[in-house]
């Protein structure tokens, strides 16, 4: 049972925060990491340094896997390259062109995407809650969404062993399957504590946390500073990415990364239908090569996995890999984050502290009185002055109004809301005819909401409302927005309406797998960060303890 | 640029930075080049749909233009575009012409935009942001689309300016000094400066006040 002895027990199995450096924020090991031959037949090649694919490396590495990452961005010099500003932090995130579109189209770039070692964690919020046990069973239980293949209780121990690794910090949590945190929860500043009071004003119960930053000292890695970037890059190693919990131990365990470096397609031998390696291009030399690999691993998340899979056509997958039954890049789903800003007497300085502070998951199941089905949750966020001018903006305000609004920043706080919006399956990644500098077509995401989503955020939006009301705020604003991803290859049961199996597996490949949020077939009001690792996590045990065998095909019954 | 904060600069916390941080915001002070990006043409248009939108107009000036300009230059696109828009870099040239065709349009202004008068370019903005405007250049764009992929960058430039900063009393980057006093709200780091005067916006802007 973790969270008895606050702090004291570290992980087992993860060295990562004694191998980082207490003077220099590089990641250890991009120095004298291992070197692979194109043409050795690694155990595994691994598509993106994120979530899902720097925990399975670390994992597998551990087992004597031999491993190589390709990654599209570069490895990070956090010292140099990473600043606490806003505008001067464009490089941490994917804008490469990419198209939206639909009713609803979902902004990306510095939104939900990242690009480089360490993944889109780099620059998340920090906010590290679990998945409710309901959000495996939704369409059982509420007749709305997908069942997963698998339950929260075959993910749970991953859980725990992730919130070690992290490690994560909070007041012990009364929802979903009710569990402690590793470590404390942090200090609030003011501008959460006036939250709180509204929300205890309208009986509403928050907690501080679950965030993924230590809270204390972990190893290395040493106490938060409260600075207020967690959404620029971490450069305190405080807040946790796969740069600093993974991917040291995964270095120092035989896995090559090999940054700046595109993968084209994935390849497929001709006979016997299993994948052989992945071609990539290295940024600045346009030969292709070629990473021979035993199995293949693609964690590129919610846009470019699907991409990726539809633009690797091959004589026996002519529509894209895994696409025979048309369901690649379908069911990718965002989260309705409206954020409603209160403006109070006091200077409240949001800026100071981190973005996630406090949260609740008190509407989090369907209550049938609302009028719709599932829920969201609420957490505090902190905008910095460009996030608030966007915020301002949104409202309707620019010119002289918009400069008065920001005028006031310091008397302003802010909460949001993370709405389940339920998995469609038109709301999908496609290849639009724009092709970005290799010639490989960019992607389109179409996004539009139905009825339950805009009757859940509308919901929502006068409970955070009502929250800054009872704190008695003068004036409110409000923006409505998304965040996260999640979906475009998820798993079920039949190949008719999933891509990969519970073992992560694509339909028809038995070496190839898909370990990211694509895999997610339903996305709960949580941020997807934590389920990520978990499920990379227990992917890498199955690989690992020999339940899963690369070698051979899926077993449709074992499914 | 007065704002409520007026014994307060930002920058008197600079030496504190980390060196990489005190670099990227310092350059944003440095005198900026001739613009690359946008034409001689577009550059009146370009300066009063700037200040127009920031509310500025007079000196000295947050130079929103030249930071829009040389971000548009270095090709560091956002990361998205809509299916219904040309890219950003054209929807910028789009929208500039447009301004001047519906300044001309309605105040007979050979000019263009910036020579319009200050109510005609406010309430050409107006439409910009509710999408009503209409007829040549526009027909070509999602109004209020458009409206939201120039403003991405108008105030990404304008909040990133120090100046900006000490108008709205931000306290800044905080690495590696970290911010240690949280709260209560009486309680600020030594660099920070409390607010001289407590006005409520609204009343300001949208009441009688104004």
């Amino acid at each position: 049972m973790t969270g008895w002895l606050k702090g004291a027990v570290g992980p087992p199995d993860n060295d990562s925060r004694y191998l980082l450096d207490v003077h220099r924020r590089d990641l250890p090991g991009q120095d004298t990491m291992a070197r692979y031959d194109d043409s050795d037949e690694v155990d595994l090649c691994i598509v993106g340094a994120g979530a899902g694919g720097s925990v399975l490396a670390q994992r597998l590495a551990r087992c004597g896997w031999r491993i190589v990452i390709i990654e599209a961005g570069p490895f990070w010099h956090p010292d140099e390259d990473w600043v606490s500003d806003e505008a001067g932090s464009h490089q941490l995130y994917w804008t490469q062109e990419r198209v939206i579109g639909g009713e609803d189209p979902i902004e990306m770039g510095k939104n939900n995407s990242g690009r480089g070692v360490g993944g889109s964690m780099v620059h998340y919020a920090g906010y590290t809650p679990r998945f409710h046990p309901s959000d495996f069973e939704t369409r059982t239980l509420d007749g709305v969404g997908a069942d997963w293949p698998i339950s929260y209780w075959d993910l749970k121990p991953h859980y725990e062993q992730v919130e070690r690794e992290l490690p994560v910090a909070g007041q012990d949590w009364p929802w979903g399957d009710p569990h402690r945190y590793p470590f404390s929860p942090h200090p609030i500043g003011e501008a959460a504590q006036v939250l709180w009071r509204g929300a205890i004003e309208r009986g509403i119960e928050m907690r501080v946390g679950p965030v993924g930053i230590v809270n204390g000292t972990f190893g290395n890695r040493p106490h938060c500073i409260y600075r207020g970037f967690c959404l620029q890059g971490c450069k305190v190693n405080a807040k946790a990415s796969p740069y600093v919990t993974h991917l040291p131990d995964a270095l120092a365990h035989g896995v090559e990364i090999r940054a700046s470096s595109m993968a084209v397609p994935v390849e497929i031998a001709a006979a016997g239908g299993q994948a052989t390696g992945v071609t990539y291009v290295r940024e600045g030399d346009d030969t292709h090569h070629h990473q021979r690999a035993r199995a293949v691993a693609v964690c590129g998340y919610s846009i470019e996995t699907p991409r990726l899979l539809l633009h690797s056509t091959s004589r026996r997958f002519p529509h894209g890999l895994g696409n025979d039954c048309d369901q690649v890049g379908r069911y990718v789903m965002v989260q309705g984050a409206s954020q409603t800003a209160g403006r109070f007497p006091d200077e409240l300085r949001m800026y100071k502290g981190p973005p996630p502070e406090v949260s609740s998951e008190q509407f989090y199941e369907t209550d049938e009185s609302r009028g719709f089905a599932r829920g969201f949750s609420i957490q505090t966020v902190s905008p910095q002055p460009i996030g608030w001018a966007e915020h301002v903006l949104a409202d309707g305000h620019w010119g002289k109004s918009l400069r008065e609004y920001m005028r006031d920043y310091n008397h302003w706080t802010t909460i949001g809301v993370l709405n389940e919006l339920l998995p469609h399956p038109e709301n999908r990644v496609t290849l639009a005819d724009d092709t970005d500098p290799y010639g490989i077509p960019v992607a389109r995401f179409d996004f539009s909401r139905s009825e339950n989503d805009k009757a859940n955020m509308a919901y929502s939006t006068d409970v955070i409302k009502d929250i800054l009301k009872a704190a008695g705020a003068q004036d409110v604003l409000t923006i409505q927005r998304y965040a996260h991803l999640v979906g475009g290859g998820r798993m079920g049961t039949r190949p008719e309406e999933s891509v990969v199996d519970s073992d992560h597996r694509i339909w028809g490949v038995p070496n190839l797998f898909l370990s990211d949020g694509s895999v997610c077939p339903t996305q709960g009001s949580a941020n997807p960060a934590l389920t990520i690792m978990a499920l990379a996590s227990r992917l890498a045990q199955r690989l690992a303890g020999g339940q899963l065998d690369p070698t051979r095909a899926g077993d449709r019954a074992a499914a | 640029m007065i704002g409520r904060y007026p014994d307060y600069d930002v920058l008197d916390n600079a030496e504190n930075w980390d060196q990489a941080t005190r670099e990227v915001v310092t350059a944003r002070l440095k005198p900026y080049g001739p613009l690359r990006f946008f034409t001689a043409q577009e550059e009146p248009a370009l300066r009063a749909l700037c200040d127009v939108t920031t509310g500025q107009d007079s000196e000295p000036r947050v130079p929103v233009a030249e930071m829009v300009d040389e971000k548009l230059a270095a090709g560091r696109l956002d990361g998205y575009r809509y299916a219904n828009m040309p890219r950003d870099t054209d929807t910028w040239r789009l929208v500039l012409r447009g301004l001047d065709e519906t300044a001309r349009d309605r105040s007979g202004a050979h000019g263009g935009f910036s020579a319009a008068d200050a109510d005609t370019r406010e309430g050409i903005v107006a439409g910009l942001s509710d999408g009503s405007l209409s007829g040549g250049a526009w027909d070509e764009l999602d109004v209020t689309r458009a409206f939201s992929v120039c403003m991405r960058a108008i105030l990404a430039a304008f909040y990133s300016h120090p100046w900006a900063w000490n108008e709205i009393g931000y306290g800044g980057p905080a690495y590696p000094q970290g911010y240690m006093r949280l709260g209560p709200t009486a309680i600020l780091e030594p660099h920070e400066r409390r607010g001289a005067t407590s006005e409520d916006p609204v009343r300001n802007v949208e009441g009688d006040g104004s």
